[in-house]
Order: structure tokens, then sequence, then C-alpha cells
């Protein structure tokens, strides 16, 4: 064997051997999560909120929120969050400028752009469609917040001082947080806790379900009622829908 | 003369001292280490381990947890964030046995100087007292 077989041999058993120990690698690292065969898949979870039924002056759906999530308030604008708000719209359609109040919460978009953009992929989307943010993940630097077009992003400038539900955590400073569907609530088969405290007061606005499931109260609503979503035009595809906005 | 060349000449005109100061302060740091067990005595870590609740089972072998809870924790934290599955095992069922984290984490933790930062967010009372100051609507920190 001269050098110049020599170099071509080890040459090609080198690709070989890569090719073998490779590949399998290549596989595992592309398959992961996203096959569909997880122990949430096969759920989408969605809401309805039937402005028509909500009640302008009521907070029902707001204080349970803050008291489920330990959701940060410290009465200064410029560090409160909110999981769900009530914001006064204005239509431009008509003349009459008629100020209309709506429920706004994150939409667990089927595209969420705050997923697309967290660097460190600490905001990601469940199989079952609700969008999450993994705190021990965040590094703080709020991209989401930016990229989410609903404002539906909130940042912890400071920690909250209320700790009202001790059996969930609350977020350490530095951390941008967003409704998560209560999804801890949804892994114990139980309902948000905006949505029990709506029925509670008897208004029933909102709705929440599997929109998969042909059968849930959430699909027969989207199915037959004239249902809208914010700004359907940017392709967010949310899964909040509203009646009567 | 002054000190700052005299310093220097004797680095340059003396490799050997230069050499020694180098490694002597290379090794300081470790040297320290494996020396200070002898001086402070009794601060062994086997000492400083935690208290171990009276009744019950932890969710494994004492061994394990007293060296890979963090590995156990971490596990669980995958699955219940990123895949929603609740199991038995959770922070907040550590404090149905090892009820106030000073007794059962700090302590350790502090000895082998290693910050926790899981409190922050999940509750665990740190004394007895601490747990009664939450209830009643107070601070934390």
């Amino acid at each position: 064997m001269n050098r110049r077989k020599f170099f071509e041999k080890s040459g090609a058993a080198l690709a070989c051997t890569s090719c073998v120990f490779g590949l399998p690698l290549l596989s595992s690292c592309s398959a992961r999560e996203e096959d569909g065969s997880g122990p949430l898949a096969g759920r989408r979870w969605g809401m309805v909120i039937d402005l028509n039924r909500c009640a302008d002056d009521c907070t029902a759906c707001l204080d349970a929120c803050r008291q489920e999530n330990n959701v940060a308030y410290h009465e200064d604008e410029r560090w409160d969050i909110h999981w769900i708000r009530r914001v006064n719209v204005s239509s431009e359609e008509h003349d009459d400028h008629s100020e209309k109040s709506v429920l706004l919460l994150c939409n667990h978009c089927d595209n969420p752009p705050c997923a697309q953009v967290c660097p460190v992929q600490a905001t990601y989307k469940r199989e079952d469609g609700i969008v999450v943010v993994d705190h021990h993940r965040c590094i703080g630097c709020r991209y989401c917040m930016i990229a989410c077009p609903y404002n539906a992003r909130y940042f912890n400038y400071l920690e909250n001082p209320d700790w009202p539900n001790k059996d969930f955590p609350r977020r350490s400073h530095g951390v941008a947080e967003s409704c998560t569907f209560c999804a801890h609530r949804l892994d114990q088969g139980r309902q948000p806790a905006c949505v029990e405290a709506c029925r509670a007061t008897g208004n029933g606005a909102l709705t929440h379900g599997d929109l998969n499931d042909s059968s849930s109260e959430v699909s027969r609503l989207v199915a037959e009622e004239p249902v809208k979503t914010i700004r359907e035009d940017w392709g967010t595809a949310p899964k909040v829908y509203y009646l009567g906005l | 003369m002054s000190i700052q060349e005299k310093v220097s000449s004797l680095f340059r005109d003396n490799n050997r001292v230069a050499v020694l100061v180098f490694v002597l302060v290379i090794i300081a740091p470790f040297g320290y280490s494996v020396v200070r067990p002898v001086f402070t005595q009794g601060s062994s870590t086997d000492e400083v381990f935690l208290d171990i609740p009276d009744e019950g089972e932890c969710v494994r072998e004492t061994a394990y947890m007293r060296y890979h809870h963090m590995d156990l924790l971490k596990e669980v934290r995958e699955d219940v964030i990123r895949n929603g599955i609740r199991g038995e095992i959770s922070v907040n069922g550590c404090r149905e046995c090892h009820t106030y984290r000073g007794q059962f984490c700090n302590q350790c933790h502090e000895a082998v100087t290693l910050h926790v930062d899981c409190f922050g967010c999940h509750y665990y009372p740190e004394s007895p007292e601490d747990s009664v100051r939450l209830e009643s609507g107070g601070h934390d920190e």
C-alpha cells in the first residue's frame, strides 16, 4: 500500500464510522418532543368569552386569577402584572365611537410570536396548545414582551409582596410571565380559576374546554356562534374567541 | 535603588525565586482547603447533615436524596413544566415531612456554601414563626 492508498482508505473508514455513530444522534435531536406522542397530545385548549354576558363592573375573574396564580399587584401601573385584564376599546368602524369593555388575556396562539423569539426556549407551546414560560430558564430579556401583539406579557420588575396561594409558586424578580390557562389546574382535571369564578357569579361569560373534542361546549360555540378572535389577519391563530366583539 | 527595581532585579537575576513565588500563589488556596479541617475541628460535613423527620419514608432512600435530590427535582421539573405530568414528587410534597427549610435545607447548604434559589418562588417557610408571619399576609424576605 502506498501513501496515497493509505490516505484514501483511512478517509473512507473515517466517513463510514462517523455516519454509523452520527446518524442516530442526528435523528434523536430532531425527534424531540415534537412527535405528538406525549401525555398532553391530542388536546387543544381554547376559551370563548361572551362579552354580552360579561358585566362591565364585575371583577370576579380578575380577582380569582390573582388569588390563584399569585399575580403581583403593587398598586403602581409600572409594575403591576395582569394575566387577565379589562380594557375599554372604542370602535373605528362606527362613527359613534362607542366604547366596549373587553377582557384581554394571553391568546395562547397556535403560532405564538413570543415562543418564536425566545432565545432560550423558556417560552414554548405545550403539546396541548398552551403557551407557557419555564421560569427556571427565563433570562428576562423581554423579547417576548416586544413580540406579543396583544401585550399579554408582563415582566417582574419587583417580587410579589403577597403570596395568597402557597401551593403555587410566585415569580422571582427578573422573569416574564403571562396567563397559563391555569395549566396546573387543567393537568389535575379542573377548570381555570377565572372560568370557575365567572360561573360562580352566574354570568357564565367564560367557557373553557378542548377545541379538539367536538362534544365540548367550546367547540360547539366556535362552530355555531359568530365568534371572532382579535386581529385574525396577523396570522397568530389565537385560541381565545370572543362573542359580541 | 527603589523597592520596585529591587524586586524586579531579584526576579530577573534569580529565576528560582520567581518560580517558587508563582507556585506558592497557585497552590495556596488548595493547600488552605486541605489544611483547614485540621484547624477547624468539629465542622466535618458529616455532622452538618440534616435532621431526618421522625416518621414516614422519603420518595428515595436517604443516601440518594442526600447527594442527588437536585437531580431528582430537575427531572420532576422537566416532567411537570414541559410534559404536564404532575406526579407524587413536588417541592410542596417535601414540605409535608421536611417542614422548615432552616432545619432541612439551609443548614447543609450553608455548610457546603451552595446557594439555593428555589425559595424565591416556591413557598417553603424558614422557621415555624415564618409560616405564621406569611399566613397573616406579611412579606417574605
